[in-house]
């Protein structure tokens, strides 16, 4: 989402891209959208007979955050942790 | 019909069934009847009651094919997990239930969408709460030590209330500290009617403890744990009804007035002291509870077009009368008990616990059993004329959070 942050992106999309299952896909979302660092909105022109799907893409501070986190030392290997710093944020 | 809604109708017909089939068998076990017309007779006294309960099980279904169910059954065996899973989410996160619903629309395949929507239902249980879990736990481990405690210290002061009083503050906090898991803030969405019911159910602790007072270990065990759920059930359906449930005041208000008119005639005619002002206060007594919430189920219906406002309304007008015609009929009760050692309908009480079973069985039994019933049949032909409701597993088209 930080390389490409004017485009929206699917929940179902980001799975795949990210080879995460979306039981811990969607609660990161949700704490990232809780936290002002995601912007959510409705598709607005789903074609007739399926439901509009939910986009996602960073906000402001939540690209300030990515390009922060990006340019800092790695935090995994710095803290031999296998979760990403912002998984708890 | 479809076969679909056949089987939902079957489905909520059976508890019904078997709740008044067991009742029936576990009496006559304990209580075996002289001749078989007293079988008959109880088998025909138990099957008004299921025949009320079955009629409206099929009103309820009814309203529910038509407002969820018939979107369900156009869903596959994935999508009907997801959509029970997205309904278990709180209010404010059923936006993020609808948006994984619309994405499994996307994903093919039969595993695949298997996958999908049983870790979308895990992540819909484990969604983080408002405010994260903290205030949770707090709260859960403030319920359990106030549910400790209350027992001891009321039952001091009141010997018979420790028992009522350890689980009305268990069950309260239990509802309460599920109200902060699901909910951003409690909503006072009707003051007055709120306010009636909390006053009906402070009268009714505050009257039981009187009447223990004066007439220590009346009160079963049994009788003190029911009181305390149908207590702590009143309360929290008064305070902390869903907002979705609460978008039309007429339904509480309407029923308001119409449990006030149906609590206090018996009360006042009791005091005429006349054999015509006693029995047509016994008939009020017997035949006021059904018809008030038929009666405000059926205006609701009329006036609101809305079926769910219907039965709003009636669910409303038994939290309310239950509690003031428990406190009042118990006060009345006593004062005539300790006159002449009678009932409410003249027959004269073995000991002081009839009073209270009385009270409680005309209230708490007689109410939910007997008359809620009529409230779903009121709700259905007040709302005979309104509109189809809309379905609410869809999310909404609305842009959110942007």
């Amino acid at each position: 989402m930080a390389e490409k942050p004017a485009a929206w992106r699917y929940g179902y999309e980001l799975c795949r891209e990210l080879d995460l299952k979306p039981g811990s896909l969607y609660p990161i979302l949700v704490r990232l959208a809780d936290r002002g660092l995601l912007e959510t909105a409705w598709e607005t022109d789903a074609p007739a007979g399926r439901p509009p799907r939910h986009l996602y893409r960073l906000t402001g501070s939540g690209r300030a955050l990515a390009t922060e986190l990006a340019s800092g030392p790695r935090p995994a290997a710095a803290l031999g942790r296998s979760e990403p710093r912002w998984q708890g944020a | 019909m479809s076969r679909t809604r056949r089987w939902c109708e079957i489905a909520a017909a059976t508890p019904v069934v078997v709740v008044f089939v067991t009742f029936y068998a576990l009496d006559v076990a304990k209580d075996p009847r002289e001749s078989p017309g007293q079988y008959v007779g109880l088998a025909v006294a138990l099957a008004i009651p299921a025949a009320l309960w079955l009629a409206a099980s099929w009103l309820l279904v009814r309203h529910w094919w038509q407002a969820t169910g018939a979107h369900l059954s156009t869903l596959d065996s994935p999508g009907r997990l997801l959509a029970a899973a997205v309904w278990t989410l709180p209010e404010h996160r059923r936006a993020w239930g609808g948006a994984m619903a619309a994405e499994l629309a996307e994903v093919r395949g039969r595993s695949a969408r298997w996958r999908f929507a049983l870790s979308c239902a895990g992540a819909a249980l484990r969604l983080p709460r408002s405010g994260g879990w903290p205030p949770v736990a707090l709260a859960a481990g403030m319920a359990a030590a106030a549910a400790a405690a209350a027992g001891p210290l009321v039952g001091a002061a009141v010997p018979g209330l420790g028992l009522f009083a350890a689980s009305f503050v268990g069950f309260l906090a239990a509802l309460v500290v599920l109200t902060i898991a699901r909910s951003r803030r409690v909503r006072l969405p009707v003051p007055g009617p709120t306010a009636l019911v909390i006053v009906g159910v402070a009268l009714t602790i505050a009257v039981t403890a009187v009447f223990l007072l004066r007439y220590p270990e009346s009160l079963s065990p049994n009788g003190a744990v029911y009181l305390a759920a149908v207590l702590a059930g009143c309360l929290w359906l008064a305070v902390a009804t869903p907002p979705s449930q609460t978008g039309n005041r007429l339904g509480p208000h309407l029923a308001a007035v119409a449990a006030l008119a149906c609590v206090l005639p018996p009360t006042l005619l009791n005091r005429v002291g006349s054999d015509e002002a006693d029995s047509l206060a016994l008939t009020w007594f017997i035949f006021g509870p059904p018809a008030t919430l038929f009666l405000s189920a059926f205006v609701a219906g009329a006036v609101g077009k809305s079926f769910l406002t219907s039965v709003q309304a009636g669910v409303w007008a038994a939290i309310t009368l239950s509690p003031l015609g428990y406190a009042l009929g118990l006060a009345e009760g006593m004062r005539q008990y300790a006159i002449d050692g009678t009932l409410f309908d003249g027959a004269v009480a073995a000991n002081a616990g009839v009073v209270l079973s009385a009270a409680l069985s005309g209230n708490w039994v007689i109410v939910p059993v007997l008359a809620l019933p009529f409230a779903v049949l009121g709700a259905g032909l007040g709302a005979l004329n309104a509109s189809p409701p809309v379905t609410q597993a869809q999310p909404g088209g609305a842009t959110i959070n942007s």
